[in-house]
């Protein structure tokens, strides 16, 4: 055992740093932003840059509170912060909703917002349950505790609504992909019921991230391409767009299936040829599901994608958000228009909304351009790669459990919230971590890592 | 099993996104600059700023048109926080459904947009641009509204200039200007919603000219339009510019006293001056006060009423009126005659009333006395001879030939088309040819006989005023004449070049000198059918006309020009109804020629006489 005292040499420095220069920056940003030249001060209470300052001293007060105390602690109350984190999920459900979602839960002039705490909470416990349960990854109860314990939150953020943080839940099942637990056992359950089946395996419960791009990746065509129609070089004829969808997949599973015959033995054929089969049936029920269920999804939500996906063209109206602030940040040009030099995204002229929040990657990229954006963008993979580091070094799986989902949290809020800066997102509202202003990201972020950092700190102490 | 390899994918996911993630960020911020425009066209607005309209003066330096500053009152709906439209309402003295119904009207006012690519229809308004709510305030009116304008967010009142006429005179000739309507501003993006326009007269030719150039100041400007800050230093901004001053060949003194004398009297009076063409006066009896029609609110008071006057006063008479000139034309058909040799200065014409009807009067026996006397058998002898030449055997084809050539004629003294002028709104009036009669008779169905009435300016023959003036004119330069035009100058430069080149008739200069003799003995010798005219110290050559009119009275006609000698004035006296040429177009021609050449009037009895006179109620 090592002397509690050493505890500064075990911290993992490079990712701390990297911390510490991510809120700098953001801080920067916020001043810059929100400035106003009747409270100069950085340090003005009354304004959003004096707030974050306090924000960022809280969260540093938090990250020391989570050092003082032993790491065991997270680990055997995981199940009460859990719990505690979900009933505040509850509790906000009955504050009065502001902007249409319950989303704030207020205590005086200060609201917190429960959705960005109970990521922690689902972190913990869900390292903390799968760490229990020595290599039983492959089992049904498992699959379904598991999925649960990442799906209950889920349900309730649903009801708030918010959807951006409803989106960065499901960064939860990469952390499920790493560890290796498979959806199979539910899914054999499933198709061995069918007489004449027995799988052993399938590749859709085990290789569900790539699945999972490829559905996304199926969606995005789908509704591409069934907008049109395709008369196939034959005047007169108008055939649906899903009509040309599925003759595309038809003609792909054809091709897969030469390819695969060619190489295999007679049995293998036939083996081939149903799963061929059954690929082209699932692919086919997506793309004519995604049409459906396109149609079903309220109609800004479904503007957002369609403006994203280039279908629908409305730079003033529905599109104004992502157009202006793709507007500041492309002209920010290769070294930026200076600090405090944004003219579409200072809080003053207010081109951008939310500039301060949500879109605070446009003041930044306007104000120091190209460079400033690298620096940006080389910062957040350099932090993105040390925790998948620091994960990858624990022999405890639990820490390593844990470090992945700090890890795929923080890319999820980093790819979306500079996606839907640069265009490439839809517009949904989540922060940008450690830069955007605002007490419950900064706070949750924070603990969030500071948990890990403590974690690595003492990795040398634990056995499993 | 082991699923270390699967760190891979998420890490090359990752680094994956990283990589793309730069790549676009490189090519919007540093490659593709159209977001550095569309960031220019969100932010940087550009403010522009109307100059009042050009000045005008007249030829003596008065100033004819002038700028006064009204107010607009400027509605922003953005920054409207509330509005009590109730108090507002009295504020500005309207109902309360009125004040609703004007943000209705605005917005409908400024017309729908539609986009092809998206298929949708949106509308120009926008909420952060500022509309004029209330137009045209004048300082005492906005003086009252201006103090309690802080407890009505969103309205703020902005100067404006308007036209003012110091005369009250020239309203035919200026025309009037009015607000753009969607139209206009899509045919010449320059204007924008509020902007005006002329619409008539030298307001309407002279329009890029009196618009002057708008300035624009470019600034960076939050998203609620509020200026932030002057854009780069203010380096691209720059001045509006007013239009140069502009100065006409209008005498408004004359035209004053002129637009008197003809009151309670339909017709016009056209002066130019001879040796520049410059048009001195232009009258249009009945008129109105141009500054009736001088912004939104008189416009839509008085505009209806004047459309609706039967008298017309709208219509510019002496330019789009055509009449038959009458005798005055006997002035041409001699001029014609002797240039094309079928009489000389000598001939004589028995005065053979069974031919055509005249007064009596002594044997025309010389051109000159045919001009005196107006002898209409002199004149159908004469024109006779000119459309039947003779160089055609056939009688029908002889008349083809000459009638045609006669036109030829009639064209290069400007008649029987438009004149190619800053003068707005001209009809050509009527000459007319071969093809004219071949289609109402049919080709070689007419001869001289036929088209008789022609040869004393009856008939099909029609002339605008401006034309009848010019005849003067062309008479008082021996055969030549400048376009007929308003403006002499813009700021430095001087009349337009089409308005400095001399138009030749196709008669020769030594055939004038007998018209112009004839003419002079008109007013100055017994006999002469214009002795009201007549002034002892003023040589005045001039020719009556008296046209039948098939509807009422006879019209009263009279074209002149005077000193004699080196003339400065030629003109034309058309009166409606009012008979004999000499009785009453003849002594307003005088007295106009009185006043603009000694700029006092000597007579007061002729002049009482005029003033006194109400022709226009006459049938």
């Amino acid at each position: 055992m090592r002397k509690e005292n050493n505890i500064t040499q075990d911290i993992d420095w490079p990712l701390l740093v990297s911390y510490l220069v991510l809120v700098s920056m953001g801080l920067m940003t916020v001043y810059s932003t929100a400035f106003d030249p009747e409270h100069p001060s950085i340090f003005d209470f009354s304004m959003k840059y004096g707030k974050q300052v306090m924000w960022i001293g809280v969260s540093l007060f938090l990250g020391l509170l989570v050092f003082l105390i032993d790491s065991s602690i997270y680990r055997k109350f995981a199940v009460p912060i859990y719990l505690f984190t979900l009933s505040l999920l509850v509790l906000v459900l009955f504050m009065p909703a502001i902007n249409g979602a319950h989303a704030w839960l207020g205590f005086g002039s200060f609201g917190i917002q429960p959705a960005e705490f109970a990521k922690i909470g689902t972190a913990l416990l869900l390292s903390s349950y799968l760490s229990n349960v020595n290599m039983h990854l492959q089992n049904v109860k498992t699959v379904l505790i598991s999925n649960a314990i990442i799906l209950v939150p889920m349900a309730l953020i649903i009801l708030q609504p918010d959807a951006g943080t409803l989106v960065v839940f499901t960064s939860f099942l990469f952390v499920l992909y790493r560890e290796g637990l498979s959806y199979d056992p539910l899914i054999l359950k499933i198709t061995n019921a069918f007489p004449g089946i027995r799988f052993k395996q399938t590749w859709l419960g085990t290789h569900f991230i790539p699945i999972m791009f490829y559905v996304v990746f199926l969606c995005v065509i789908t509704l591409l391409v069934s907008v049109n129609t395709f008369s196939f070089y034959m005047p007169g004829v108008a055939v649906p767009g899903i009509v040309g969808v599925l003759i595309a997949l038809l003609l792909l599973a054809a091709l897969i299936y030469l390819l695969l015959s060619r190489m295999s033995s007679r049995r293998e054929k036939r083996r081939a040829l149903l799963v061929v089969i059954l690929g082209f049936v699932l692919s086919a029920i997506i793309a004519l599901s995604v049409n459906f269920m396109f149609q079903g999804l309220a109609s800004h939500q479904k503007a957002r994608i369609e403006f994203v996906l280039g279908m629908k063209d409305d730079p003033n109206g529905g599109d104004y958000n992502r157009f202006r602030a793709m507007a500041a940040v492309g002209s920010g040009g290769f070294t930026g228009k200076g600090y405090k030099g944004a003219s579409l995204s200072s809080v003053r002229s207010n081109h951008v909304p939310e500039s301060e929040t949500d879109f605070i990657f446009c003041p930044f990229a306007e104000e120091w351009g190209f460079v400033g954006s690298l620096i940006l963008v080389s910062t957040y993979m350099f932090m993105l790669f040390r925790i998948i580091v620091i994960a990858e070094r624990q022999r405890s799986r639990y820490y390593r459990i844990y470090g992945y989902a700090v890890g795929m949290i923080l890319f999820y809020h980093f790819a979306i919230n500079i996606g839907m800066n640069i265009g490439f997102v839809p517009v949904i509202g989540i922060p940008l971590p450690f830069f955007s202003y605002g007490g419950s990201s900064m706070m949750s972020f924070s603990i969030l890592l500071f948990v890990l950092l403590k974690l690595d700190s003492q990795r040398r102490d634990v056995l499993y | 099993m082991n699923f270390d390899s699967r760190k891979i994918v998420i890490i090359t996911f990752i680094a994956t996104i990283g990589v793309i993630y730069t790549f676009r960020l490189f090519y919007m911020q540093v490659i593709d600059d159209t977001w550095t425009l569309r960031a220019q066209e969100i932010a940087e607005k550009r403010h522009e700023i109307t100059p009042p309209r050009g000045v005008i003066f007249d030829r003596n330096g008065r100033k004819v048109v002038s700028n006064e500053t009204y107010y607009n009152l400027m509605m922003t709906e953005a920054d409207i926080t509330h509005l009590d439209t109730v108090a507002f309402a009295k504020l500005i003295g309207w109902t309360p459904e009125k004040v609703k119904q004007r943000f209705i009207e605005i917005r409908v006012g400024e017309g729908k947009f539609y986009n092809k690519y998206s298929n949708k229809t949106t509308s120009n308004y926008q909420k952060v641009r500022a509309y004029p709510f209330l137009k045209e305030l004048t300082l005492e009116e906005i003086a009252e509204i201006a103090p309690h304008l802080e407890d009505f967010p969103g309205f703020k009142e902005e100067p404006t200039s308007m036209r003012k006429y110091p005369y009250k005179s020239g309203a035919n000739i200026l025309g009037y200007i009015a607000e753009v309507n969607r139209e206009d501003i899509v045919n010449d993006r320059y204007y924008r919603p509020g902007d005006n326009m002329g619409r008539s007269g030298i307001e309407r030719f002279y329009e890029l000219q009196l618009r002057g150039q708008k300035g624009v100041k470019y600034i960076v400007t939050s998203a609620l339009n509020n200026a932030i800050e002057a854009f780069a230093g203010g380096k691209y901004d720059t001045i509006a510019k007013q239009s140069e001053v502009m100065k006409l060949g209008l005498d408004v003194v004359l035209q004053t006293y002129g637009e008197q004398l003809m009151q309670n009297k339909k017709g016009c009076v056209v002066a130019i001056e001879p040796s520049s063409g410059e048009v001195l006066t232009m009258i249009s009896a009945p008129s109105y006060d141009p500054n009736l029609l001088v912004g939104k609110r008189n416009i839509s008071d008085n505009y209806p009423a004047l459309i609706r006057d039967e008298n017309k006063p709208l219509f510019p008479r002496p330019l789009a009126s055509e009449y038959p000139p009458g005798s005055i034309f006997k002035l041409v058909q001699s001029l014609i005659g002797l240039q094309e040799g079928v009489i000389d200065v000598n001939t004589g014409f028995p005065c053979n009333k069974s031919l055509v009807g005249c007064h009596n009067h002594p044997y025309p026996s010389d051109i000159m006395k045919a001009v005196q006397f107006s002898c209409n058998p002199y004149y159908y002898q004469l024109t006779k001879r000119i459309i039947q030449e003779g160089k055609k055997p056939n009688v029908f084809a002889d008349a083809e030939v000459g009638l045609n050539l006669w036109a030829k004629y009639m064209h290069s003294f400007g008649l029987g088309q438009k004149l190619d002028s800053d003068i707005t709104g001209q009809r050509p009036g009527r000459i007319p040819d071969a093809d004219y009669y071949d289609k109402w008779y049919g080709h070689h169905q007419w001869a001289f006989s036929t088209i008789r009435s022609i040869s004393i300016g009856q008939g099909e023959v029609a002339l605008t005023p401006l034309q009848m003036a010019n005849i003067a004119a062309i008479i008082a330069n021996k055969g030549w004449f400048y376009t007929p035009h308003f403006v002499k100058s813009l700021g430095n430069s001087g009349p337009l070049p089409e308005f400095k080149k001399k138009n030749y008739t196709m008669v020769e200069a030594k055939h004038f000198p007998p018209i112009i003799e004839g003419m002079r003995r008109v007013v100055n010798e017994s006999g002469g059918t214009a002795r009201m005219a007549r002034m002892s110290d003023i040589v005045i050559c001039g020719k009556t006309g008296t046209v039948e009119n098939p509807h009422g009275k006879d019209h009263s006609v009279f074209i002149a020009f005077a000193p004699k000698d080196n003339p400065k004035i030629a003109i034309a006296v058309f009166i409606e109804n009012a008979g004999f040429g000499g009785s009453w177009a003849a002594p307003i021609a005088s007295l106009m020629i009185e006043k603009y050449l000694k700029g006092k009037v000597t007579d007061s009895i002729k002049e009482k006489r005029i003033l006194d006179a109400h022709l226009s109620s006459m049938p």
